[in-house]
């Protein structure tokens, strides 16, 4: 419907890739999630073995590697 | 007219609650427990029935130099179609171009109506309007993604990250987290919550000017900085409303980018 013609190739050689705008949004959703799923995970850990919030704690942040590892896989070069 | 004002704002309740959002209901008019129309719905209605009334007549005898109308039109289907759908999805994205138009033009008319004198309200400023477009959005993907990869092995593809096995286990949940449970919830919460907020200040600065006029009348001059600061804040609003629906668009688009991908 449009009389605009659609670019011709979407990252074509003469100019840049287009800007995912996603990627954001995916970047820190996979921060968050590492840290909360492993955190939460380390609750429960917490809450079965009697301790007072060490393994939550490790979970965030083992979480938060994880995370990061993902965006660098998923997301890096 | 002024002093008029301030008589209607006397019993302007301050500071405004979350009751504010729930209008009352329009047909049968005023009735306590039937909420069936409210203005929220009549929004709902108006802006269904402009978008379909629009598209139909502004393309109803397309010219070759087109008319202001199918101009706006085609600029809208345009910008969307080649700066988010084939942008982002590539070829395939033409495929794709009318949902996401439909997507992008609704939620900005439906966000609109906050602005908008006498409406006033956003529809999106009910959590159920949103939902139910992150639901389409996500039932969409994981649909899209199954049928590209073939049934479950889309699932395969989209929860193990291409990583040696033995962080797999630390992976694959925060990859089950973010992309099927935290996609459709941040879509319909960013919305909401966007629309929900622009409507609450709004009438916090509004009824604010009022509040202070009524408790001292030494006050006036802060009111008017009040009211200067809703007309500023409108236009942030407009903003807000126009960046909110593309956002939702681009998100919707990347989701589909996601489950279209190919291994790497």
């Amino acid at each position: 419907m449009a009389a605009q013609k659609p670019p011709n190739a979407p990252s074509g050689d003469d100019e840049p890739a287009p800007p995912d705008t996603g990627m954001g949004m995916t970047a820190v959703a996979y921060l968050f999630s590492g840290m909360l799923v492993w955190g939460a995970i380390g609750l429960l850990v917490d809450h079965w073995v009697g301790t007072k919030g060490i393994f939550a704690g490790i979970g965030a942040v083992v979480g938060i590697g994880g995370g990061v590892y993902l965006i660098v896989r998923r997301l890096g070069a | 007219m002024i002093g008029q004002s301030i008589v209607l704002a006397a019993d302007v309740p301050f500071p405004p609650s979350v009751e504010d959002f729930y209008l009352p209901s329009i047909l049968p008019w005023g009735e306590h427990n039937s909420y069936w129309f409210t203005k929220i719905t009549a929004l709902l209605w108006i802006s269904v029935a402009a978008i379909i009334i629009y598209f139909l007549v502004s393309y109803r005898k397309p010219q070759l130099v087109p008319t202001k109308k199918q101009w706006i039109a085609e600029s809208l289907y345009g910008f969307v179609r080649n700066n988010i759908a084939v942008d982002m999805l590539g070829k395939r994205g033409i495929n794709f171009a009318p949902y996401l138009t439909t997507l992008f033009v609704f939620i900005l008319l439906m966000n609109f109506w906050a602005i908008v004198p006498i409406a006033q309200i956003s529809p999106n400023s009910h959590i159920a309007f949103p939902a139910i477009l992150a639901v389409i959005s996500y039932v969409m993907f994981i649909y899209i993604g199954m049928k590209h990869h073939g049934g479950l092995k889309y699932f395969k593809h989209a929860l193990i990250p291409p990583a040696p096995w033995f962080i797999l286990p630390l992976l694959i949940p925060i990859e089950f987290f973010s992309t099927f449970l935290v996609r459709p919830f941040s879509l319909a919460v960013r919305l909401f919550a966007n629309m929900f907020a622009g409507h609450m200040l709004l009438l916090v600065f509004t009824l604010g000017g009022f509040a202070m006029l009524n408790a001292n009348a030494w006050f006036a001059p802060f009111s008017l900085v009040s009211w200067v600061m809703t007309i500023a804040l409108t236009f942030l609003e407009f903003l807000v409303i126009c960046l909110q629906a593309y956002v939702f668009t681009v998100l919707t688009a990347s989701y589909l980018q996601g489950a279209l991908a190919d291994e790497h």
